[in-house]
């Protein structure tokens, strides 16, 4: 007898559920054993960090306020990074087109803050972010196109070229650097949130609901939309399954690509303008990692549209939670969360295996399936 | 006068080799698991997974070697499990790479927190650690003015990091099974068609070349004087191997060029302005050059290395053709 492996065709959805779950919960119970190792009750740790410690809390709606926004821009680049993923062009510049958002967010709300009306000025902070991560995404799009460049190893090199850029304005203390607040002597950002801010939508009692929280609902609606009922969604998904069946059947594929990556970072561009329009100030850790967190949500999810929100709401809570587990649990460190991230995403991309392929047996010396 | 001159560029020239071989750690370990076709962005996490249970275990037994072993197994066990799911299992190379760096630095912290919490072993404690990692220099060429010091007054590890990559590059060009290894990574199909195991072959390179970063890890924690605070040890040197790799061409003897060119970098970063007061007629500019120029400036070449070899044509370049492409073998 010999092992054999061979590719499947559609598992069903029910089945391939219980699979994440059963990793989710087989990446939650290595965790209990970690945890019950280091003398931490497990229940209580996981009590805390689901409920993100707003049981009895009296700031409660500070807590859901907060976590919000970590989860809009998380969702949004996951969104835009699947249509480029769908299309396998492996962007990982997510860190990087952030960040050329942001500061593009940044310039036009000093600049035109209380100058415009407020509107007015989200508005050209969103079409100015989108530009500029749009351009540094396409930059890499084109240069894939027309000589093959590695996209995944050049996009990496663009997200530290834009890091240390930022670095640079956030530390410059120099006449002409706006981005920093002009009165300090020391280098810190120029605020803004008094000036143009996203706003909130009041709820019951004290809470509230950012706006970005509602668009990002709208634009998860239209992506899939645009994926599933248009022609450069369709366009999308044949390049992603060959490009050489999608120039032969016509498509012209360089402008196929061109076009996703660039709509792709002008989403993340716009998760940057949402971030930045709400904190109401620049930082150098301003990403808060999402590019990178981005993908790892955007592979969970398969690239599915409304599986990206449950994901990213999930990933949220690991490090909301944890960060806010490790205020009462002094010995785990809120790294936690990042540890719980990879093994769970470990056991996917394992249990992934099984949705793809089938292991069958076969008699040795018997017909060769190879080439079937 | 003359001779504090002189102190500061060998000075200068030292501090390039000590801070900046992990990189060359890194980077080799990248070359061999890279030359298999796996394209492998765990390197950070690896280094940080090596450079944690290297240190501890280094410690508590006080010995060098028992910490560089360790290193190395704790980072071939991640190549062992990035082997697993990729190889064996068929995951995408690039989320599982990214994965283990997010999964090794979470390992990092956890670990290293956890037991500040309880204790943390000092290295200055250890005299055999740090009897270990003292400079040994190299009878006669150290004696050379200028550059004696400078390039060979080292401790073991720098030696040994050379030396890595140096086998490595006879390795991959003048043995059999590196012949094999670069078939794999080229055309592993054509590979597998003339009787090699490509499965093996993909394991064995990939567990090694990561031990390898794992040693590059724990080099950086020596180097910092196993002092552990909120920065990790491996601050992105990780990341600057990756962008080394291509800047090296694959080759791992351009990439001991390759680390001093980037190491001269960051060595400005840090000693520009000592040079700059030193030479203020020659080299006074370099107190006015921004540092985070210096920190991007490896990743700006490797861009334009990366922009310029896909323009030329490819038969000089050194990328391996399968590079990221997982091999299904009953796809031939």
């Amino acid at each position: 007898m010999g092992m054999h492996i061979v590719k499947r065709e559609n598992l069903p959805l029910w089945q391939k559920v219980c699979l994440y779950v059963g990793a989710v919960a087989a990446a939650l119970l290595l965790g209990a054993v970690l945890l019950l190792a280091i003398g931490v009750d497990p229940i209580a740790y996981y009590n805390r960090m689901f409920t993100l410690g707003t049981v009895g809390n009296p700031i409660a709606y500070k807590v859901y306020a907060n976590y919000l926004a970590d989860l809009v821009p998380l969702v949004l680049t996951s969104l835009a990074l699947s249509l480029a993923f769908k299309m396998k062009f492996w962007n990982i510049g997510g860190e990087g087109q952030f960040i050329m958002g942001a500061l593009a967010t940044a310039v036009v709300a000093i600049k035109l803050g209380g100058v415009l009306p407020t509107a007015v000025v989200l508005i050209l902070m969103c079409l100015a972010a989108m530009v500029a991560a749009g351009i540094y995404g396409l930059i890499v799009a084109a240069l894939k196109v027309k000589f093959g460049t590695n996209e995944t190893l050049l996009t990496l090199m663009l997200n530290y070229v834009a890091l240390y850029l930022l670095t640079y304005l956030m530390e410059t203390k120099v006449p002409w650097n706006f981005l920093l607040d002009p009165t300090a002597v020391r280098p810190v950002p120029q605020s803004f949130d008094k000036m143009v801010k996203f706003p909130s939508i009041p709820l019951v009692g004290k809470f509230s609901l950012n706006v970005c929280v509602i668009f990002v609902v709208l634009i998860g609606l239209l992506i899939h939309v645009y994926l599933r009922r248009t022609k450069q969604g369709y366009e999308i998904s044949v390049v992603g399954d060959s490009a050489g069946t999608a120039r032969y059947a016509g498509m012209k594929v360089g402008p196929i690509v061109l076009r996703t990556v660039f709509l792709s970072a002008c989403l993340i561009g716009l998760a940057a303008a949402f971030k930045v329009g709400s904190t109401g100030i620049l930082s150098t850790t301003i990403t808060e990692d999402v590019g990178w967190t981005g993908i790892i949500v955007a592979w969970l999810a398969q690239l599915n549209t409304w599986a990206i929100f449950l994901v990213s709401a999930l990933v949220c809570v690991l490090h909301y939670g944890s960060t806010v587990a490790a205020a009462t649990f002094a010995q785990v460190d809120s790294s936690f969360a990042n540890m719980l991230q990879g093994v769970i995403l470990f056991l996917v991309l394992a249990a992934d295996f099984f949705t793809r392929f089938r292991v069958v047996m076969v008699k040795k010396g018997g017909s060769d399936h190879g080439n079937g | 006068m003359e001779m504090d001159k002189l102190s500061v560029v060998t000075s200068f020239l030292h501090n390039i080799v000590v801070y900046n071989i992990p990189l060359l750690y890194g980077t080799a370990g990248e070359i061999l698991v890279e030359k298999s076709g796996s394209l492998n962005l765990g390197v950070e996490g690896i280094m940080a997974v090596g450079a944690i249970f290297g240190y501890i275990c280094g410690c508590y037994a006080n010995s060098l070697l028992v910490g560089i072993a360790v290193a190395f197994l704790a980072g071939a066990l991640c190549g062992l499990l990035f082997s697993v799911l990729t190889v064996t299992l068929q995951a995408n190379q690039n989320i599982t790479g990214l994965t283990l760096t997010t999964f090794g630095l979470g390992v990092y912290f956890f670990v290293g927190n956890g037991l500040k919490a309880s204790g943390w072993p000092v290295m200055g404690n250890f005299s055999n650690i740090m009897a270990g990692f003292s400079n040994v220099a190299i009878p006669g060429l150290s004696k050379i003015p200028l550059l004696g010091h400078g390039l060979f007054n080292h401790n073991v590890l720098v030696y040994l990091g050379i030396a890595i990559a140096v086998a490595m590059w006879w390795y991959l060009n003048k043995t059999t099974p590196g012949l094999r290894l670069r078939a794999v990574g080229e055309n592993p199909a054509a590979a597998d068609s003339v009787g090699i195991n490509v499965t093996w072959t993909k394991y064995l390179h990939i567990c090694i070349g990561c031990g390898i970063m794992g040693i590059g890890g724990y080099y950086m924690g020596l180097n910092m004087s196993g002092s552990f605070n909120s920065n990790c040890w491996i601050n992105g040197y990780g990341w600057i191997a990756v962008a080394l790799v291509i800047f090296a061409n694959w080759n791992p003897a351009m990439a001991i060029l390759g680390t001093f060119v980037f190491g001269f970098f960051n060595t400005l970063r840090v000693s520009g302005s000592s040079l700059a007061a030193a030479f203020p007629s020659v080299l006074g500019f370099l107190g006015d050059i921004p540092t985070q120029l210096y920190q991007a400036l490896p990743f700006i070449i490797t861009a334009i290395v990366l922009v310029v070899t896909s323009i030329r044509s490819r038969k000089s370049s050194g990328l391996p053709a399968a590079l990221g492409i997982n091999y299904f073998r009953e796809e031939r």
